[in-house]
């Protein structure tokens, strides 16, 4: 069959996924790491594994590497079986959490690493090493040694080192955790922008929530060895579809009620809507709530603390039954911050987006 | 306003504990004092002695040395003698096939170390550090047992049929050999060990990932950044095996000519200390001399950790 002048890369979305990953298990004797995993990664896209500590995470993205193989199910690239493909078969490209640097090799020989392996011509790896250093904005560092870098460069040398390979899937294993923190934001932005440019698909692994939002076309949250939901970013920040997602993203409020008639009353008076019945669980965001000076709405509560968050005002208001809500509200200049120990009334902004678990 | 209680400042320190902090506080050799003057006395000063008995001549009378004259004959006798020659070459040969057969039987260990599991790591150290629990004598006398006439090798191989009159190994070279590499092999693998436990386990993973074969990561990876280890190893084999005094004896059934069994001949047996204290001199030089070649040759290979300061 004949092969056309590849096209835009938005015309690839109805393509077979890139990445398939099927009910994939994984044990560590006889406990259990991994549970029926499934996803499927499209063409460029940029999906992140996210969830706490031991949830199973980085264990997906070792089997995916070849590190580890799993126990059941499938995992396929470009719709062939990764079953017994050793490591160093495999067209995936990981970027290591320490980053994994040569530490007695120069930039150029970190970088130049896969096509020596590869026995490439020298001229011809040099020059592919040079356009992948270019890429990463590290022209000039050839000669240096890993630690000779600062940590933000590290990084791009990690990526530089896995770009001149040419993955047809790149692995990300929290490549932020070794930067300080306010380098961080700008390498995560960067780093997305880099990736997109290229347009590698890639799986990233991340515990940080803020990461996995900038980073992301859409997010897996991984929960005790499972998959929780898929979504993008928007979507599991505003629908999460189980109570546990919605308490792992962003900040939340919960408290109990009851569902009748596909109807759930809010304290302020509003309602909701659920296919659910009987005892429930309601979930708001601080940034859906509106607080009221003075106010006289049937859900009174009393604030008793607030602190600035950058543009946000947060304020944690004790209603009744000694229950805390948080409500976040836009720092203006035009309306003070409420004093703590001031009297309020909480209103519900947009009933539509309390989310309704089971109880 | 009540009176603030500041916590009390602690109590200025005697004298006994002012003296301890101070000499915990790196400034000056002082903790250091003890062990100098225990070497000085047992090592430095009897070395002196020993240095003046070879660059002298000497009279003796009733036990005690009653004229002494500088005198360089007993330096140049020794380096006009091609025993002496001989035997140092021998001990030097020695050395070097014990440096380089504990490396390629002791890498090979490290290496599962490195790539093996939990209970592989925790059996080779075991089973690395167990055989230095016993004295090296009792492990050499063990070797006669297996290689005597009718040692172990020998019954084995005539059981097999492959000889019909025992091999001669004991009181050979071989013999003394194989005992100096299995003696000196844990002192080869604990540093080996040490310096590959080192670096990032995530570093053979790359390499993998990045397409190496497991050779080629052996090749690329593993070996350069275990240089140092190679290095302290070898300086640490050859300098016990090129002194070694113990295997040579008893393996080598007095037959056995290395420096450390010539200068115990020359002192013990024929009483001549000045000879014995020249060979001491060209031992411990020759050494010296080898020692810095290792350490050369080591930094050749590990230039790349000098960067690491910008």
């Amino acid at each position: 069959m004949m092969k056309g002048p590849s096209g835009p890369a938005t015309t690839v979305a109805s393509a077979a996924p890139v990445l398939r990953i099927g009910a994939v298990s994984k044990f560590f004797g006889t406990f259990k790491v991994l549970e029926d995993c499934t996803l499927d990664v499209a063409e460029g896209e940029i999906v992140t594994l996210l969830g706490p500590s031991g949830c199973g995470k980085t264990t997906l993205l070792r089997c995916i590497a070849g590190f580890w193989e799993a126990n059941g199910g499938t995992i396929e690239i470009d719709g062939q079986h990764m079953f017994r493909v050793p490591v160093n078969r495999r067209p995936v490209g990981v970027v290591f959490q320490s980053y994994a640097l040569f530490p007695h090799l120069t930039v150029a020989r970190n970088v130049g690493y896969a096509l020596r392996m590869r026995g490439l011509p020298r001229a011809e790896a040099k020059a592919r090493v040079a356009e992948a250093l270019d890429t990463v904005s590290l022209t000039g560092f050839e000669d240096r040694y890993p630690a000779q870098l600062s940590g933000g460069q590290q990084q791009r040398v990690a990526i530089a080192r896995i770009l001149v390979m040419e993955p047809r899937v790149l692995l990300l294993d929290e490549p932020f955790n070794a930067l300080d923190a306010k380098l961080r934001g700008t390498m995560q932005v960067e780093l997305r922008l880099l990736i997109k440019r290229l347009g590698l698909t890639s799986i990233f692994v991340t515990h940080d929530q803020e990461e996995a939002l900038t980073m992301s076309d859409r997010i897996a949250v991984m929960r005790a060895g499972c998959i929780e939901q898929v979504a993008a970013p928007d979507e599991i920040f505003d629908r999460p579809a189980t109570a546990y997602v919605a308490d792992f993203i962003g900040t939340s409020n919960f408290w109990s009620a009851r569902a009748e008639g596909g109807l759930v009353r809010l304290p302020d008076g509003q309602t909701a809507s659920t296919v659910l019945k009987g005892e429930v669980r309601v979930m708001v965001r601080p940034h859906n709530l509106r607080l009221d000076a003075a106010g006289q709405g049937p859900w009174q509560g009393r604030v008793a603390f607030h602190r600035s968050v950058g543009p946000l005002v947060e304020y944690h208001v004790e209603i009744e039954g000694g229950m805390t809500l948080r409500v976040a509200t836009m720092r203006q200049s035009a309306n003070r911050p409420i004093r703590d120990d001031a009297s309020v009334s909480i209103a519900v902004v947009d009933p539509a987006l309390c989310a309704v678990y089971p109880g | 306003m009540a009176k603030a209680s500041f916590p009390k400042l602690a109590a200025r320190p005697g004298v006994g504990e002012r003296l301890i902090d101070a000499l915990l506080s790196g400034r000056g050799i002082w903790p250091a004092v003890p062990a100098i003057v225990v070497l000085t006395v047992v090592a430095v000063i009897p070395f002196i002695v020993l240095l003046s008995l070879g660059f002298s001549d000497f009279v003796v009378s009733r036990g005690e040395i009653v004229s002494q004259t500088f005198s360089l004959d007993h330096l140049s006798n020794a380096l006009s003698d091609s025993l002496y020659w001989t035997t140092f070459q021998r001990s030097l040969t020695l050395a070097l096939s014990t440096t380089a057969l504990c490396l390629i039987f002791g890498y090979p260990v490290a290496y599962l170390f490195l790539v093996g599991g939990r209970w592989t790591k925790r059996l080779i150290l075991v089973l690395t550090i167990a055989p230095l629990l016993t004295s090296g004598i009792v492990r050499t006398y063990a070797w006669l047992v297996i290689l005597g006439g009718r040692g172990v090798v020998n019954s084995t191989l005539a059981g097999m049929g492959l000889i019909d009159q025992p091999m001669r190994i004991m009181n050979t070279h071989w013999a003394v050999l194989i005992g100096m590499v299995q003696i000196h092999l844990p002192v080869m693998i604990l540093p080996l060990i040490a310096v590959m436990s080192r670096h990032d386990g995530r570093l053979v993973e790359a390499s993998e990932n990045l397409g190496a074969t497991r050779l080629g990561t052996l090749r690329t990876v593993i070996l350069p950044l275990s240089v140092p280890g190679i290095g302290t190893g070898a300086a640490l084999v050859f300098t016990l095996s090129y002194t070694t005094f113990v295997v040579p004896q008893i393996l080598g059934g007095g037959n056995y000519l290395n420096a450390a069994t010539m200068i115990y001949e020359q002192v013990v047996y024929s009483l001549e200390w000045s000879k014995g204290s020249v060979s001491s001199l060209i031992l411990m030089l020759t050494c010296l001399v080898m020692l810095v070649a290792i350490a050369l040759v080591t930094n050749h290979f590990t230039r790349w950790t000098r960067g690491s300061d910008a």
